[in-house]
């Protein structure tokens, strides 16, 4: 008897908790309940409510500062409410959001000075408002040009150290003073990672990285964040007085966090999801027959699936002084990109999807005319032969032979590492690569990493930093349309040394030092030249292998009109145009 | 007893602080860091990576890090934050046991924040899973035990040893499966229907589908431990003697049996608490849960310290206090055990 009554002390524990719990969270009494839309009953909205749509993503935006972090859901959200002063489209072209029109040389807005420095000035649009009634001037650029600058609460962004200063002309008009030759200057306040912050809202002593606003931001966009609850989902609402008459057409819109891809797939299926942002190919493909989901595709990808050879020995930083017994020699590199069947790894992992890229400049604007390289098993066979890379004990693997870097009889045989985040299509391309090389000679052993280990910096223990490994397969590309910054990190002499940049193959070639600086020149026309000069070295030298882009989609549902993917910028970019189609 | 607990409780501050040791090298001896693969360009650049090591604090060595995250950083002499080489900020920083747990990297919300938006959400799905579980679990126990080796013995049996062995995602996907996408019965997830009003009945509907997935391996775990704790005392020469008085089958099992083989299922519950506090990782990914579960995982995978430190040492609390009850509870229910 004395045990169930002191049982009753249990009972509080489990249920005290529970009652507590139910009072906890509850979504801000804001809305009207019309809003709310049974999952039973997904679509059917009466014409006379509001349109409202709902876009899943896996988890919380950090922030609506993408210059930050930049996983891309702080992007998707910050196109929502923010704006900056130009925006690139899928195909490329740069368009003015707050400029009134884009600075170029023909119409004076951009100055060149004989000291290879250059002035830009923009003009800002009227009638933009935030959304407390304060129209957006030339002190909000300035104010969050001096918010990224401060020494203790700034961040870097691409181009910010070219600019000596911004002069304030009238409340609409500013001057921004390069001290070199900046050809990014259209969308270094805007694209995809930048915006334009409020000066009279913003807490400079926050700082740029850390401020409120950057949480509950103050809309100049086409949408006004409502609420947000952390962890399940954030309101949007139409923006009333945004700057372009009658739009946006939806009235709400909500995101939500639903963080397994199987669930966002069957909600956008049974329609209660509108847009899931980044649907990778094997749910392209089994979307295909859906009636109610469609999938918007770019024009091209942004990440390429690529080869890392290490140039210098392993655990070393010097191509030249310790070079890497096999990787070091340019024929090699050669067969292991002839005797990879990029082909059967799209259509076999990816669906088909994947598209063979071989050079860095397949993407608008900058695309250059190197033709594609063959996949030829035999003839890679051959050039290692030529290399000095020949099987004579018969185990199906190369020794050095009179080869240029390894001790005679050095057994071809390295590690081949990739990331475990990206999941079962990289594994199993990772698998078949190995398959293929092993066809010809090379034995891989595998080795899979998690991502923050491969990329941590040098103090960290890095392992790309720290130059150990030998051959390494992961997806890169950049944002925006400049490679110049890219192109800079990924082989320019100095981004080798450790923690200076990703020059982790080391590729020390002073021509490419050169050309790169070349690219510092707003004719576009002797930019796309030097590009593609730059374009024939790196095939010729072959740094890096480069093998497909993965694709870039996005799905939504049927009754959503005007959705169009893109990998300049993230697929809310065009948001205030979406119409829902009854 | 006032003096046990008394010692019991001086007892975990050595303890706790040990582990905040332990915890505080292992999140760090981990390799990689939480600037590595920022973002999505997997690369960050070194200049900014430059500013945010200042700007969190992780340009220092783990030991000073240690010391701010413990005690704060307040009355150190001041810092250089914009990389001149000049100290001349402040820190601002007062350290846990003056209760500030730090920014989350990734969100620079106070760290508090962040767990106190969760905590509510996952005592209320976890509570209400372990509660349901026990529902289940009790009659379950007894009557396996009482009828052993029976056919409904052996039927729960089986479907316990597959309770436990089936996925809770795998178990989640297929739940939504039927009730979501074949039946149009229930949501797919979420804790209410965005927007709507509340109500009871859309809280109901949306605990339904997690509690179901998150209980059946709980359910297993309990009732196999009540059957077992009531087979041995169903055995002892008490229940003989209860029966030899002529007490019906239903008054021996519920007021003697059952009383003495619960005892020991108290304790398991009360060292089960820290699950009401840590969530369910897998249940609250399938069903869009904002729960405790999703935000360590998260914490974990992008290297938040601030955030996994809080995460742990709070676990770490729940954890050595959960023993403590179960210990003092103990001797509540079996007044042969005596704390002095």
């Amino acid at each position: 008897m004395r045990a169930i009554r002191s049982l009753c002390w249990i009972v509080p524990l489990v249920v005290l908790p529970i009652l507590v719990a139910g009072c906890g969270p509850r979504p801000a009494p804001t809305q009207t309940p019309t809003a709310g839309i049974p999952p039973s009953a997904p679509t059917a909205t009466p014409a006379a409510e509001k349109t409202r749509i709902t876009i899943v993503i896996p988890e919380d935006p950090p922030n609506f500062n993408a210059s930050i972090f930049d996983n891309g859901y702080d992007a998707l959200v910050m196109e929502l409410v923010l704006l900056g002063l130009a925006d690139i489209d899928p195909y490329g072209n740069v368009f003015p959001e707050l400029a009134a029109e884009l600075p170029t040389e023909a119409n004076g807005g951009v100055v060149v000075h004989e000291d290879g420095t250059m002035d830009v000035t923009w003009k800002l649009r009227e009638d933009v408002l935030w959304a407390d009634g304060t129209p957006v001037t030339a002190d909000d650029v300035i104010f969050t040009y001096e918010a990224i600058i401060d020494p203790e609460t700034g961040l870097w962004v691409p181009g910010i150290d070219y600019i000596d200063s911004i002069e304030k002309v009238d409340s609409h008009t500013l001057i921004i003073h390069y001290n070199t030759i900046y050809p990014s200057y259209l969308t270094q306040f805007g694209g995809e990672q930048m915006v334009i912050w409020p000066a009279h809202y913003c807490d400079p002593e926050q700082g740029f990285v850390a401020w409120d606003c950057g949480r509950q931001p103050l809309s100049d966009g086409p949408y006004i964040l409502q609420e947000w609850i952390t962890g399940d989902h954030l309101t949007f609402v139409r923006n009333p007085n945004y700057y372009q008459k009658g739009k946006p057409y939806i009235d709400e819109i909500l995101v939500k966090i639903v963080p397994d891809d199987a669930v966002q797939k069957t909600m956008l299926v049974e329609g209660d999801a509108d847009l899931m942002m980044w649907v990778s190919e094997a749910i392209v493909e089994e979307l295909k027959n859906e009636p109610n989901a469609k999938v918007s595709i770019a024009p091209s990808g942004r990440w390429v699936m690529r080869l890392f050879p290490n140039l210098a020995a392993r655990g070393t930083i010097d191509p030249k002084s310790t070079p890497h017994p096999i990787l070091s020699d340019v024929r090699v590199r050669r067969a292991i990109r002839m005797a990879i069947d990029v082909d059967t790894i799209s259509k076999n992992i990816f669906y088909g999807y994947a598209k063979p890229v071989w050079t860095e400049f397949f993407r608008e604007p900058y695309v250059c005319p190197v033709p594609r390289p063959a996949y030829d098993p035999a003839g890679a066979a051959a050039l290692l032969e030529e290399a000095g890379w020949k099987d004579t004990d018969g185990d199906g693997i190369r020794e050095c032979h009179g080869c240029l870097n390894a001790p005679e009889g050095y057994a071809m045989k390295m590690e081949f590492m990739t990331y475990a985040e990206y999941g079962e299509p990289l594994e199993l391309t990772h698998q078949l690569i190995a398959e293929q090389l092993r066809a010809v000679g090379i034995d891989l052993q595998l080795t899979v990493m998690q991502g923050n280990v491969l990329w941590a910096d040098y103090a960290s223990g890095g392992i790309e930093q720290h130059g150990d490994f030998d051959l390494n397969l992961w997806d890169d590309g950049y944002a925006g349309i400049d490679p110049t910054d890219f192109l800079w990190e990924q082989y320019h002499s100095s981004a080798a040394e450790p923690d200076a940049g990703w020059n982790v193959v080391r590729w020390i070639n002073p021509e490419f030092d050169a050309l790169l600086e070349e690219t510092y020149t707003l004719d576009e026309t002797r930019r796309k030249e030097v590009f593609c000069q730059i374009a024939q070295l790196l095939e010729e030298e072959l740094p890096c292998i480069l093998l497909f882009t993965t694709i870039n989609a996005d799905a939504h549902s049927a009754r959503l009109s005007g959705v169009q993917s893109t990998v300049n910028d993230i697929v809310t970019w065009n948001v205030a145009d979406w119409k829902v189609v009854p | 007893m006032g003096t046990y607990l008394i010692r019991r409780v001086l007892q975990a501050i050595p303890l706790l602080f040990l582990l905040s040791i332990f915890f505080f090298a292992l999140v760090n001896i981990v390799p990689g860091g939480p600037l590595a693969g920022y973002g999505r360009s997997k690369h960050i650049r070194p200049e900014k990576a430059a500013a945010l090591k200042r700007q969190l604090g992780l340009d220092k060595p783990l030991v000073v890090q240690y010391v701010i995250w413990l005690v704060g950083n307040d009355w150190m002499p001041p810092v250089d934050l914009d990389g001149d080489g000049i100290a001349e900020t402040r820190g601002t920083r007062r350290g846990i046991l003056r209760g500030d747990f730090g920014y989350s990297f990734t969100t620079r919300q106070p760290v508090l924040k962040e767990i106190g938006a969760r905590v509510p959400n996952t005592l209320y799905l976890m509570g209400i899973t372990i509660a349901v579980a026990l529902l289940a679990a009790i009659p379950i126990g007894i009557l396996s035990a009482i009828k052993q080796y029976s056919f409904f013995d052996i039927t729960l049996t089986t479907f316990s040893f597959a309770g436990q062995a089936i996925p809770e995602f795998w178990l989640g996907l297929i739940l939504i499966l039927v009730f979501y996408s074949t039946l149009s019965l229930l949501p797919a997830g979420g804790m209410y229907t965005i927007g709507a009003p509340f109500s009871v009945g859309d809280r109901l509907r949306h605990l339904v589908l997690p509690v179901l997935a998150g209980a059946v391996g709980w359910v297993a775990w309990y009732s196999r431990f009540l059957r077992s704790s009531m087979l041995d005392v169903i055995h002892q020469d008490y229940i003989r003697t209860a029966r030899a008085k002529g007490l019906s089958e239903w008054v021996v099992i519920m007021r003697h049996a059952l009383p003495n083989a619960l005892a020991p299922l108290v304790t398991i519950l009360c060292l089960d608490l820290p699950y009401l506090f840590a969530g369910a990782v897998f249940v609250e990914t399938i069903f869009s849960w904002p729960g405790m579960g999703r935000l360590y995982y998260q914490a974990a995978c992008q290297r938040d310290y601030p955030l996994l430190m809080a995460l742990l040492m709070i676990t770490a609390t729940v954890m050595v206090f959960s023993n403590l009850l179960a210990d003092l509870i103990y001797a509540l229910l079996d007044p042969r055990i005596r704390y002095d």
